[in-house]
């Protein structure tokens, strides 16, 4: 089987390819290009011994199509292609979708993405493949028998289908700019308390500007990214061409919605300049990271989230594992909002939006 | 700081991508997948989809007109490539693909079309096993695997002893629940040395068959993450590990330590899977082990446990045949042997009698005789 997986990977991409042209996360959407290619003759002339383990490739590979760090789009057209073969497949008995523990929670969050965005029909064949029983609940995701290949070939993962990196916006984002410039003033003020005489000092006790440059230094990589994926764009050409500028619209149009946060200026709201007079300054700060809105924000959690993804980096083998988790760590639940049907309002809720 | 590596974890991750995972706990494993997944998710019954749709209706709060219009937009209907009453024949490659898979596999067939083609029966009845026993269930409801419970995949490779099976590692697989003992496995395991016949009888041929290893030499043991699993069933087993563990022990290695077989369930093993264990038999017969998946129960699954172990793959060895006829496996081993064409040799019972005694049953000439069980006697 093991010489068909390029050529399965290569059908899948092209067909998740041309779903991602619509920008639509629609089953009837993906039923059609699925009809189009005749993708169920995938499994047609199979030879009768073999079925099952083409099957098992092929719901493999589909399965890679449905986890991080593919967008939420790429992600619900995977959900479909693994329905559909797994509906569709020639073996008897039928092979189940492999469904690996620690790929739970990315699983879960896709759901409840789906649900925030009332993604009807992606819940509902989720929905239909746990009724069923298309899932083996797993240890990994195939099986695993120390097959270390001489030469490892490292599966190039589709570009386009990945979400562009939008942590730095996230992160550093107004309320955290806020909070930190509320830090600074008063982190400046107790500096100059306990040095009376510095007051007048050309000693640099604080660096007076940091707020503003951190600003500027997110803004700055914000329209470096902007600009590269134009000239992108630019470079395209014949086939991908309309592909890339697709990606890039839909890129445009994620990065327009996110920068609508730097349109204020960062200054401390007045509402927040009530800590200065609290006497105890470290509790205080303290306070701040457990406060309700830095909570919902998983500021801390994902200091920790950073530290565990970086913690492998110096394992060659876990190159795609752990880059994998940094790409999810951006994908902060705006995925689903995203998706044309929101922006129209999301009253149509099954329907392509026309 | 906890992290995906974390031994106190037993959510399984890659600790080398794509050969093996990090070391976990089975039965703790199990239960993290008991508490995230409903009991419906893992129940042999299915639900029927009538109360399962109308669940989904009043969860997501839409009509029942919304529901069908989702139901019909959702259906395997819209994924038909054909016309309804123009099926076609799902055993041969459409023409004109435009599929890779398919521009592909026709090449494959066109090109085998050429060649003569010679079926190979094993081949074609590979997975014949596993399907014989899909979705089986007991007469007997005590014989029924309890939903929930945990199947394991094995593999057991033979002794690489001979260069030309180096790169082929012939193995056989056996599924295995969580509840069996590595005994059980131990005693699923079919192993040619098991069945050798030791000692050199040209000259009592008649009593060579009464010997068995198995029943002379019953020690054996697993070793799975520093411990050494002892067969200890019987009074003539021999804790067989200590040896090495002495060894080991005086040369400042980490300290291994000893359990019983017979006393110990795979659930209670931590474990990496693909990651190659061993089981040793016969004093030196040493096979590699290799748990490749731990899952839950299916319903599609043998759900007897009587079946269990339940072999689901034998690797065919080439058969050593009679030197004289060329038809049967050879059942004796000759060295030194004048009639032989080789050294050593094999014969088949008969054509070994032939040769070898004249009709009194006098050995004829010099060589040695060794009963012998062919690797592939069990194909
Ligand atoms: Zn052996
Ligand atoms: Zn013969």
């Amino acid at each position: 089987m093991e010489p068909y997986r390029a050529a399965v990977t290569s059908d899948c991409e092209k067909l998740l390819s041309r779903f991602h042209e619509t920008d639509s996360v629609r089953f009837q959407v993906f039923s059609k290009i699925w009809r189009e290619m005749n993708f169920s003759q995938i499994f047609y002339g199979t030879v009768n011994h073999q079925k099952r383990a083409f099957s098992r490739l092929i719901l493999d590979s589909a399965y890679s199509f449905f986890l991080p760090p593919f967008s939420f789009q790429i992600r619900v057209g995977g959900l479909y292609l693994l329905y559909s073969l797994h509906q569709s497949q020639t073996a008897a008995p039928p092979e189940q979708i492999r469904l690996a523990l620690k790929d739970w929670e990315d699983v879960k969050k896709f759901e409840k993405d789906a649900m925030d965005a009332q993604h009807l029909d992606a819940i509902y064949i989720l929905r239909q493949l746990m009724l069923k029983k298309a899932f083996h609940f797993t240890a990994m995701p195939t099986h695993l028998a120390f097959k270390k290949l001489r030469k490892k070939e490292v599966p190039a993962l589709c570009e386009k289908f990945i979400e562009r990196a939008c942590r730095p916006q996230e992160f550093i984002n107004n309320d955290l700019l806020e909070e930190l410039s509320n830090i600074h003033e008063l982190y400046g003020n107790l500096k100059s308390s306990v040095s009376e005489t510095s007051k007048e000092s050309s000693v640099n006790l604080i660096r007076q500007d940091l707020i503003p440059r951190l600003r500027r230094t997110v803004v700055d990589f914000h329209n470096w990214q902007h600009r590269k994926g134009d000239s992108e764009e630019e470079e395209g050409s014949g086939e991908g061409a309309s592909s890339q500028q697709d990606c890039s619209r839909r890129a445009g149009l994620i990065a327009s919605i996110k920068s609508k946060a730097y349109g204020e200026a960062p200054e401390a709201r007045r509402s927040r300049r009530h800590r200065q007079v609290e006497v105890d300054i470290t509790s205080s700060v303290a306070g701040t990271w457990k406060s309700p809105a830095y909570i919902r924000r998983k500021i801390a959690s994902l200091r920790v989230r950073t530290n565990e993804s970086l913690h492998v980096s110096d394992d060659m083998h876990k190159g795609v594992a752990s880059a994998s988790k940094i790409t999810h760590l951006t994908s902060l639940g705006f995925a689903a909002e995203d998706t044309p049907n929101r922006l129209n309002g999301g009253k149509d809720r099954i329907r392509v939006p026309s | 700081m906890a992290t995906s590596t974390d031994t106190k974890t037993n959510i399984p991750d890659y600790e080398y991508l794509d050969v093996n995972t990090n070391i976990f706990h089975i039965d703790a494993f199990r239960s993290e997948w008991l508490n995230r997944l409903q009991p419906s998710d893992f129940s042999f019954q299915e639900e029927d989809q009538e109360t399962s749709d109308a669940h989904f209706a009043a969860e997501m709060g839409i009509s029942a007109e919304t529901m069908d219009e989702l139901k019909s937009a959702c259906s395997l209907d819209s994924l038909r490539c054909h016309p309804e009453d123009q099926p076609p024949d799902p055993e041969v490659v459409p023409p004109d693909p435009t599929l890779k898979t398919l521009v592909q596999r026709k090449k494959k067939q066109d090109h085998k079309a050429t060649l003569k083609s010679s079926k190979n029966r094993h081949d074609l009845y590979a997975d014949e096993l596993e399907r014989l026993t899909f979705g089986t269930r007991p007469e007997a409801v005590t014989d029924m695997i309890p939903e929930g419970e945990i199947i394991l995949t094995m593999n057991i490779y033979y002794p690489a002893t001979f260069e030309k099976f180096s790169h082929v590692r012939p193995h056989l697989t056996l599924l295995m629940t969580g509840s069996h003992t590595l005994a059980e496995l131990r005693d699923a395991i079919c192993c040619v040395s098991d069945l050798q016949v030791c000692g050199e009888f040209s000259n009592t041929p008649d009593m060579a068959p009464d010997f068995i290893s198995k029943d002379h030499f019953k020690s054996s043991f697993f070793y799975f993450e520093g411990v050494f699993y002892n067969d200890m069933r019987y009074p003539e087993c021999q804790d067989i590990s200590i040896t090495t563990i002495e060894w080991a022990r005086d040369r400042n290695f980490p300290p291994y330590t000893q359990a019983k077989m017979e006393d110990t369930r795979f659930v209670d093993l931590k474990v990496k899977v693909g990651f190659p264990y061993l089981y040793c038999h016969q004093g030196d017969c040493e096979h590699l082990v290799i748990i490749t998946d731990i899952r839950l129960t299916h319903k599609n699954d043998c759900l007897d446990k009587k079946l269990y172990p339940l072999l689901t793959h034998k690797h065919r060895v080439v058969t050593t045949k009679c030197a004289v006829c060329h038809i049967y496996i050879g059942r004796w081993l000759t060295t030194n042997d004048q009639f032989a064409p080789s050294n050593p040799c094999t014969f088949c019972e008969k054509c070994f009698r032939m040769l070898h005694y004249d009709t009194e049953g006098e050995k004829l000439g010099e060589f040695q005789a060794f009963p012998y069980v062919d690797r592939g006697a069990f194909n």
